[in-house]
């Protein structure tokens, strides 16, 4: 990759967080941003269903809440499930990944085995069931997005040790007599996590359009508390009458999971020299 | 069609019975025709599509408690009774009835020459083996209690049919236009693991062709119905699980007839373009709203709580906020306008203070500060849950949490997927307080909902609802003939009920029905539109669909 090819990707990349930042202080500060609540209801007829104006800057739904504060208070759970999401995915993953590749044997093929049995199922679909068990609810929704997704993170982490631990460095440190444990996460892991950086923001992105998915079949948060995904469902009964309750949501829905992509795709190519050439096809 | 369902049933998703809908481009060709104002004979051809929010769940009449099953049912079943366009009782497969001085024997002259659907003749035999069904417990039929009081049912001749009772049981004439199943056919079958349930065989005007789960379900006529064959040739009802697709393809032609939402019929519809291709209809359903306290949680145990929840809902916001005005207040499970509504009752006017006053009656008080009661170290705080994907419901909830909240009750809302929330919560009694619908019959009888009798498994008594003076009364009703005496039964009912509050009553929505102007021969009565739905004939230069 030449230079400038690498400027390009820096500028992208601080797109995206820029997009990204500016998406979780709207989260954060929603209090300060906007002065209606998200929940306050207004029933009457001049309030209910109202276009974008100067006091409701993106309308009301068709309870009279406002939209833009609905939708404030409706990044926090869309962002922070992808995030926690993300988090416990990489979790299970690397841990896995870790034992897998460092172990080899029965141990790897064992795990790798599982990785394509969960593999094998549409994950929307494995999460659908799953929560069709639990019922729905925040946490439910993180808990199973986050442990349905762990698995190419795992793939990769297993052939980034698979490479890593024939290196002279692991072979110093288990001649000095380091324990597995000490040599795995102190001397592999971290050459081994480039990979998993640039998964995981890709994979925030991902949780956060599952995540809208199934708020919009109503499986995920349960009303009144708003996420992108269940304004859409609500705002899909005025589809022809009320453009403000689809076109919003679906607009962060959207902006938000290309920044994710666009700084994920960076990220490659900025961190790991051996991808070079991908993600620019 | 005509049958007005003599038994309260749970409704699916929507306050307004939906009818059918659709589709398949395929099997039907399409014409254009420009429409005519000329007013001529009756004549055969056509489909008519209708779109419904859920599919049917079993087509054997007697255990079926939702209503897409039971409109289908109506079409294709008929009973030995039936309520006409005024809501009066009168014969259907029964010619003609005696009732005896004593009220303890009903006997019935069936038509003669009535087919079933497969060609074999209906004889008194067929009813016979139907309320033998019905009571058999292995059959665990929901409306059982309909007919516990039958002592013997006799087979007199090839047309007549006696059923004595034990007791005089006043809402029998009703009760007894239950649909008549084909003996021939469900002989020596185990009905919890047979064919029919998706492939019935009836009396009624039409007969089951094709039945595609979560699609459709259509319906071809029967040539040979004993009232005549209906002009309208398919009768197809398809599967749209949301209002606002089902009114998109009602614009475009998908399907023929739906029920509106009332922002649909306040704000959509009154466009000449809408009015020149659709009728639309206006009229009190029979179907109420509530919420429902489960009484055997401690929360609910006392009468004043119950009535202090009461008190803090907004009923007159809801009906003018989600309900756009096309609703009424319900004050009690009696439908409305008829002799055993008693206007009288006590209401709860929305009052956050008297709501107040009476949970610090029964003790309620917020100690600690946080804005919600406590009582003797437990916080005021619950689960209500309702179905998914009614939106109307889900508004509703969303502005009862919000009445609760402002009371110091916390209200954790869960919508859960109608047969979810119906098998997994309601039956298993396994929830706190839900917001759920009853479509009513047209006897007054509620011996299902309310006696104490109906609290066992199976029974539609959920909420555990036990007074002696309501039961005795349910039963005294049940044995008068007397309307006066009846209407007094009633009244009290209503009164005791209103009074205890063990369900939260909210409103009888309006039924919103929209239909295709292709359509003539539709005469709005008490009892709707579709009791005469055979008698609906499309002109033929405006018919769209071949068979």
């Amino acid at each position: 990759m030449n230079k400038k090819k690498k400027d390009w990707r820096k500028r992208y990349a601080f797109v995206g967080l820029s997009v990204i930042i500016a998406m979780f202080a709207a989260a954060i500060f929603a209090d300060f941003i906007t002065a209606y609540s998200p929940n306050e209801t207004n029933l009457a007829p001049e309030a209910k269903l109202q276009p974008p104006s100067r006091e409701h800057l993106l309308g009301t739904d068709d309870l009279g809440r406002d939209v833009f504060a609905r939708m404030l208070y409706g990044a926090r759970i869309s962002l922070s499930v992808g995030f926690v999401a993300v988090i416990i995915s990489v979790v299970i993953g690397v841990i896995l990944g870790a034992i897998s590749g460092y172990y080899g044997g029965w141990v790897d093929i064992f795990i790798m085995r599982v990785v394509e049995i969960v593999m094998c199922f549409p994950t929307l679909f494995l999460i659908l069931m799953l929560l069709a068990f639990l019922g729905p609810s925040i946490i439910t929704v993180m808990v199973v997005i986050g442990v349905t997704g762990w698995t190419g993170l795992a793939r990769l982490v297993r052939a980034e040790f698979l490479s890593v631990k024939e290196r002279d460095y692991v072979q110093a440190a288990r001649a000095l007599g380091a324990s597995d444990f000490r040599i795995i996460f102190r001397h592999i892991l971290p050459n081994a996590l480039s990979p998993v950086y640039v998964s995981a923001v890709l994979g925030v992105g991902g949780a956060i359009l599952i995540e809208s998915a199934l708020s919009f079949l109503g499986l995920g948060v349960q009303i009144p508390m708003s996420s992108w995904g269940n304004i859409l469902t609500s705002g899909m009964h005025y589809i022809e009458s009320a453009w403000w309750l689809m076109l919003f949501p679906g607009l962060a829905i959207l902006i938000t999971v290309l920044s994710y992509n666009i700084l994920g795709e960076a990220l490659r190519d900025l961190l790991d020299p051996r991808l070079k050439g991908y993600g620019q096809k | 069609m005509n049958r007005v369902r003599s038994k309260a049933s749970v409704y699916l998703n929507r306050l307004i019975k939906t009818k059918a809908l659709l589709i398949t481009a395929v099997s039907f060709l399409f014409f254009s025709a420009p429409p005519t104002g000329a007013q001529e004979a009756p004549v055969y051809g056509d489909a008519y599509v209708s779109g419904s929010i859920s599919d049917a769940i079993t087509l054997i009449p007697f255990l079926a408690t939702d209503s897409t099953s039971g409109n289908i049912n109506s079409m294709v079943f008929n009973g030995l009774t039936k309520v006409d366009k005024d809501l009066n009782i009168t014969g259907d497969l029964a010619e003609s009835y005696d009732v005896s001085d004593d009220k303890l024997t009903i006997t019935f002259h069936l038509r003669k020459n009535v087919l079933w659907q497969d060609g074999v003749e209906f004889t008194a035999d067929d009813v016979k083996f139907t309320f033998d069904l019905i009571l058999d417990p292995r059959n665990a039929a929901p409306y059982a209690a309909n007919f516990q009081d039958i002592e013997e049912i006799k087979v007199v001749d090839k047309y007549t049919v006696q059923f004595k009772y034990k007791k005089p049981y006043a809402p029998a004439l009703l009760k007894l236009g239950t649909a008549i199943m084909p003996k021939h056919l469900l002989k020596d079958i185990d009905l919890k693991n047979c064919d029919f349930a998706r492939d019935p065989v009836g009396t009624g005007p039409y007969k089951l062709k094709e039945w595609k789960t979560d699609q459709h379900i259509i319906l071809d006529s029967f040539y040979d119905y004993f009232e005549g064959r209906p002009f309208i040739d398919k009768y197809v009802e398809r599967v749209i699980p949301n209002q606002a697709v089902q009114f998109l393809e009602l614009i475009t032609g998908g399907i023929d007839s739906m029920g509106l939402t009332p922002y649909q019929y306040k704000y959509r519809t009154d466009t000449k373009k809408f009015k020149e291709r659709f009728v639309k209809y206006k009229y009190l359903s029979r179907s109420y709203t509530y919420i429902g306290y489960n009484l055997k949680d401690p929360l609910f145990k006392d009468k004043k709580v119950r009535q202090a929840l009461s008190y803090a809902v907004d009923r007159k916001a809801i009906i003018d906020g989600v309900l756009m005005g096309m609703g009424e207040e319900c004050t009690g499970p009696f439908i409305k306008g008829t002799y055993a509504y008693n206007e009288e009752v006590k209401k709860y006017l929305y009052s956050p203070q008297k709501a107040k006053e009476l949970l610090k009656e029964a003790g309620w008080i917020d100690r600690n500060d946080d804005g919600i009661l406590e009582k003797d170290g437990l916080k005021f705080s619950f689960k209500l849950i309702t179905n998914q994907g009614n939106k109307q419901r889900e508004d509703v909830a969303t502005i009862i949490q919000q009445n609760w909240r402002e009371i110091g009750v916390e209200v954790e809302i869960q919508a859960i997927a109608w047969a979810a929330f119906i098998t997994e919560f309601v039956d298993k009694r396994n929830f706190q307080a839900l917001i759920l619908g009853w479509t009513m019959p047209i006897d007054p009888d509620n011996y299902n909902v309310w006696h104490s009798d109906s609290m066992k498994d199976g029974g539609l008594n959920f909420i555990s609802y036990r007074n002696n003076e309501v039961d005795s009364l349910i039963e005294e009703g049940r044995e008068t003939y007397n309307q006066d005496e009846r209407q007094r039964i009633y009244h009290k009912i209503h009164e005791i009920v209103a009074e205890e509050q063990p369900y939260t009553f909210l409103y009888f929505p309006y039924a919103l029905p929209a239909v295709s102007k292709r359509f003539k021969g539709i005469e709005p009565a008490p009892a709707g539109i579709s009791y005469n739905f055979i008698k609906w004939y499309v002109p033929e230069i405006e018919q769209r669909y071949t068979r």
